[in-house]
């Protein structure tokens, strides 16, 4: 299945099935979405469901708050994660403090999806990710799906929730084919173990699953058996799987696309350190985006970020740096 | 409130005093000037009395042991307003409460009522901290957390080793489980647990353990050792694997050979042979992407057993080489560091089991080869020989011919 579809299946069923779930965005009717992840719904569903809106992120997240309020289930679909940064004040100062402000009493069932990361010659100002920024706001969930079972699962899940969540998703995935697993009593906030090892543990979210895995053959005919944790919930974290791992391998990697400084990798690095700091054998290992803009070059764009052999050579220096 | 009960300061040298014994236990209530414990220092023994009214909520020390002066011995709840108040009240961060922690908090009037004493958070506050592994904190030495901790587990000073070189500065998990192997096995044993990759907890480590004992646990367990194969090894299995899905057909004959005087009957063989195959292309020949490509030399890939492995050796321009050059060629292969170039371009191979008294038998067509030679042993005069040949290749009449031509060159050689 197409991550894409697996998108709109998961939009498509649960519209279906509820009465109060409306999409809105930019070309999310007519066009069927810039990704087509929401290609047939506006036939389907009629302009009153699927909503088409100006090109203004902030009143998209403005009006959808307004709709959770009202009463009904909106999905915001923002064009990239760049433009969120328009929308940030209703994001986080409204979407996210809205239950805690009325005190519990209301509830805020807003799906927010926004597709990032590093495309392919977007250059900088749409290749950035901002699970970092979100993932730091208390009263966000942030889920990321790098899959079409979670993407299927996931979004879903963050449909029927009823407090914000950022749904994030990578440009480079939509097109991608990818096996789909029924999974019975999902739940969103696991990480998934991609492949049980038990040299060390290798930790990432998102499209870097893809570059892990490649990597993981290149370790695996040196002897290295690590395993695969993919986060699937950026907020809140699994520390719980992720702890498990790090006490079993004693050993750990954290691979992301975004930048390394105040990265996503920081936070996890550090939470391993509260959960177990006494079975670590090694520094932790961050393997991250560089500290700049992503270049448009498409060479310089590749060295900018995470790659397959990046990935290994990295751990093989680390490897070699600290005599494990 | 709470009243620690800590060693005291008896004489100027005092570092630490020894409990010889408790006069109360926990739960009994005690009053201002009761004696608490006798204390031995260096110089004398004196009893510690109380200098609070409270019930004894925990004795941490036990008869006999040796404790640093100004650490706490014992805690005594105390009252205040004419109430037993609880420190509980107080909240404290969620990770240090136990689960028992979380269970209501008690406040009581009388001193007599001792069991709901001991289940407050406090209490499992300080048994929490008591229970924190201080083996961690005292190991010295540069390794990483989980070094340590395992070193501590096994009382192993790493600073000590380091200083003697014996292990490496960082030193990790793998450094000190080899320190563990070394100090609870022999090294025969050692070995034995490396080559079976045991897991050393499957032992009692309360005494040397030898050899013996590891082959008698391996035994029972029936545990397998482990043998990584070499690459040779595994190219030779992927070269039979791919030879036994083309298509052959086999023929069984015998030649007539007249042994020479110092040159080896392999060498004998490849000399035939190659001068066959100048005379017959197909068998120069290989096959490569519905094309047939045939070579202008006789090179011939002889099975050759050596110390690290079996090997296809290739002989190149065999045709124009001399008996005593292909006899030369035979020794120094078995020890020559082998380069691709001798590992590769063959079109035809021979295998000769005949030193090892195998009668006939069938050999596998090595990997491009259009067919290959199966030796027997020599019998006044007559030698057994099976050839595989790859249909696609070869019929049997070019086969027919090429045998022939075979039988009528050996003669000669």
């Amino acid at each position: 299945m197409l991550y894409r579809e697996a998108l709109n299946k998961a939009i498509d069923e649960s519209m279906a099935a509820d009465e109060s779930i409306v999409i809105l965005g930019e070309d999310v009717g007519r066009y069927g979405g810039s990704y087509r992840v929401s290609e047939g719904l506006f036939s389907k569903y009629g302009e009153k469901r699927v909503i088409d809106t100006p090109i203004a992120e902030l009143s998209i997240v403005g009006n959808a708050i307004g709709m959770a309020i009202a009463g009904l289930r909106p999905i915001a679909e923002i064009m990239t994660v760049n433009f969120s940064l328009l929308a940030m004040d209703q994001i986080i100062n409204h979407a996210a403090k809205f239950r805690y402000m009325s005190g519990g009493k209301m509830t805020m069932p807003l799906t927010i999806r926004m597709p990032g990361g590093v495309s392919r010659q977007l250059a900088a100002q749409h290749s950035e990710n901002y699970e970092t920024l979100y993932s730091s706001v208390p009263g966000l969930i942030v889920l990321g799906a790098s899959n079409a079972t979670y993407a299927y699962y996931g979004l879903k899940s963050a449909i029927f929730l009823n407090d914000p969540v950022v749904f994030l998703e990578h440009e480079l995935l939509y097109p991608m084919d990818m096996e789909f697993k029924e999974i019975k009593n999902f739940d969103p906030f696991k990480a998934e173990i991609v492949k049980e090892g038990k040299d060390l543990t290798i930790i990432t979210y998102l499209k870097m699953r893809y570059d892990v895995i490649e990597a993981e053959k290149e370790l695996k005919k040196s002897g290295i058996d690590a395993e695969i944790i993919d986060l699937n919930s950026l907020r809140p974290l699994d520390i719980e799987t992720i702890a498990n791992s790090v006490k079993k391998t004693k050993k750990c990697v954290i691979v992301e696309e975004d930048h390394k400084t105040g990265g996503m990798g920081a936070e996890i690095l550090a939470q391993i350190q509260e959960h177990c700091f006494y079975d670590l054998d090694a520094p932790i290992l961050r393997i991250a985006g560089e500290d700049v803009p992503i270049p448009y070059n498409r060479k310089l764009e590749l060295a900018s970020i995470p790659t397959p052999e990046k990935i290994v050579r990295k751990i093989f220096e680390w490897k070699a740096e600290n005599g494990i | 409130m709470e009243y620690k009960v800590t060693m005291p300061i008896l004489s100027d040298t005092m570092d630490k005093g020894k409990i010889i014994k408790w006069y109360v236990k926990e739960g009994d209530f005690v009053k201002k000037g009761d004696k608490l414990c006798e204390v031995e220092s260096d110089k004398a023994v004196m009893d510690i009395e109380s200098f609070e009214e409270g019930v004894v909520k925990k004795v941490l020390a036990n008869e006999g042991d040796e404790v640093k002066v100004k650490s706490t011995i014992a805690i005594i709840e105390t009252m205040e307003n004419g109430k037993w108040k609880m420190e509980n009240e107080r909240s404290e961060p969620d990770h240090l409460k136990s689960d028992e922690g979380k269970t209501e908090k008690h406040k009581s009037d009388t001193p007599e009522n001792k069991e709901n004493l001991q289940k407050t958070d406090i209490d499992s506050l300080i048994s929490s901290i008591i229970n924190t592994p201080s083996k961690t904190k005292k190991i010295s030495g540069s390794a990483s957390p989980a070094a340590k901790k395992k070193a501590a587990e096994y009382e192993i000073d790493i600073e000590e080793l380091q200083n003697k070189g014996e292990i490496p500065k960082p030193a990790h998990l793998k450094d000190i489980d080899e320190v563990i192997i070394n100090k609870y096995f022999t090294p025969k044993a050692a070995k034995l647990i490396k080559e079976y990759s045991l897991d050393i907890n499957d032992f009692k480590l309360d005494h040397k353990i030898r050899s013996d004992e590891v082959l008698s646990y391996i035994k029972q367990n029936s545990i397998p050792k482990i043998t990584k194969l070499t690459p040779n090894q595994i190219a030779v299995i992927k070269n039979v694997e791919n030879s036994i899905k083309k298509p052959t057909f086999l023929v069984f004959e015998e030649i007539n050979i007249t042994k020479k005087e110092g040159i080896k009957l392999t060498a004998q063989i490849i000399k035939a042979l190659s001068l066959a195959m100048q005379k017959n292309p197909l068998t120069r020949s290989i096959l490569k992407e519905n094309k047939l490509l045939t070579y202008p030399a006789s090179n011939i890939s002889v099975a050759v057993s050596r110390d690290d492995g079996l090997f296809m050796c290739v002989i190149k321009n065999a045709e124009e080489k001399s008996l005593e050059e292909i006899n030369e060629w035979l020794k120094e292969i078995k020890t020559k560091k082998l380069t691709i170039e001798d590992l590769s371009g063959s079109t035809f191979g021979i295998s000769n089991l005949g030193m090892f008294g195998i009668e006939s038998f069938t050999a596998l067509i090595n990997d491009k080869d259009v067919g290959i030679a199966a030796f027997g042993k020599e019998k006044e005069g007559v030698m057994k020989v099976t050839f595989t040949f790859d249909h696609r290749i070869l019929n049997g009449v070019e086969a027919a011919k090429f045998i022939n031509d075979f039988k009528e060159e050996i003669k000669n050689v």
